[in-house]
């Protein structure tokens, strides 16, 4: 009976025991998680700030990623407009490049041919004039000539061929002396039969003894004109 | 000697606590109801000493079974988004502060009836 009670006094003062390890050792671990949370503030705050706080600074970010998207979107959108831009500013530059050349402001080559006039000594035989070279250009001009210079003085849409007093020829308002050298790009043998052909310009002006050559070339040379394009009354 | 069992106890564990890896701030909610259980318990198992009812078996499943309860609600409160914990505060709070107002009773009683018969004698 008394070893009974022994017995059941030592087991409840091991249970005691144990139940007050527990309870202490749970105590002093939740004391230390506690020290040292509270060494930052934001530990320190209650899960639901943390919580409500997270969802601010989610929103934010949401907002903030939204806001990024848009700005993406119309940068990229800038980039095709700048784009597209770019490619008509190239074709523009293009057609520009091209007018320059019919213009004549731009140095040009191709296919065509040389038209060479000499003066020739002879007192018997006409001295070449600004008829002939008016003829010569406007029978170029018709056979589809794309560029035509006379002595590199290019001949544009308003350029004059003059004959002053049967003494010298003023091209673009500047004379020109013999030999007289057309140039003219184009397809070169329908250039060289508008010349040549039956009725031809030169070939008559062979006829009649005057020296003039025509040479092909597949890489005739015309340069720019010289002078200024000023437009005053066109609107 | 049930003296120096609790004060070893206590002194082990004060001890191991202190050189237990942390655990994270997430649980230490649950550990501190579950404290307030055991304690809880603790007083209910001293006052049923004072009235001479103490049962180890009903003082170890309460200490335990109090503390797993609390636990258990309080991670359903969070699941139910309901702050049960606060509920389970208020109740063990309140049964800690009326064992402890038996406890005080008890030994202001004795000590009183102390100085009266101190008083007899002289």
């Amino acid at each position: 009976m008394k070893k009974n009670i022994k017995k059941g006094k030592i087991t409840m003062i091991i249970t005691i025991g144990i139940t007050c390890f527990i309870l202490v050792l749970v105590m002093s671990m939740q004391f230390k998680i506690v020290n040292q949370t509270d060494i930052t503030s934001i530990e320190n705050m209650r899960e639901a700030e943390l919580r409500t706080e997270f969802a601010n600074w989610k929103s934010k970010y949401e907002d903030i990623e939204q806001q990024y998207d848009e700005t993406m979107e119309k940068i990229e959108e800038y980039r095709t407009t700048s784009q597209s831009n770019e490619e008509t500013e190239k074709l523009v530059d293009e057609e520009l490049e091209q007018l320059n050349m019919s213009l004549g402001k731009t140095d040009v080559q191709g296919q065509g041919i040389e038209v060479t006039l000499r003066e020739t000594n002879n007192e018997e035989i006409a001295r070449i004039n600004g008829d002939d070279l008016l003829v010569i250009v406007n029978a170029l001009k018709i056979a589809g000539a794309e560029a035509i210079s006379i002595n590199d003085e290019r001949i544009i849409n308003m350029s004059d061929i003059v004959d002053i007093n049967e003494t010298f020829i003023k091209v673009n308002g500047k004379r020109i002396l013999a030999p007289y050298v057309i140039k003219a790009i184009g397809n070169s043998a329908y250039l060289e039969t508008a010349l040549t052909g039956n009725g031809g310009h030169v070939d008559e002006m062979k006829k009649i003894g005057q020296d003039v050559s025509i040479e092909k070339s597949n890489k005739v040379k015309i340069l720019k004109y010289e002078g200024e394009i000023n437009l005053k009354y066109i609107q | 000697m049930i003296f120096i069992t609790i004060l070893i106890g206590c002194i082990l564990g004060a001890i191991i606590g202190m050189n237990v890896p942390m655990i994270s701030y997430t649980y230490s909610s649950y550990l501190a109801i579950a404290i307030i259980a055991a304690l809880d318990s603790v007083f209910g198992g001293i006052t049923s000493v004072i009235n001479k009812n103490f049962d180890l078996k009903i003082f170890v499943t309460g200490f335990f079974g109090n503390a797993i309860l609390a636990i258990l609600l309080t991670i359903l409160g969070q699941k139910l988004n309901v702050d049960i914990y606060l509920a389970a505060i208020v109740v063990f709070v309140g049964r800690m502060f009326v064992n402890l107002s038996i406890i005080r009773r008890y030994y202001v009683d004795k000590w009183l009836n102390k100085s009266q018969n101190k008083d007899k004698t002289k």
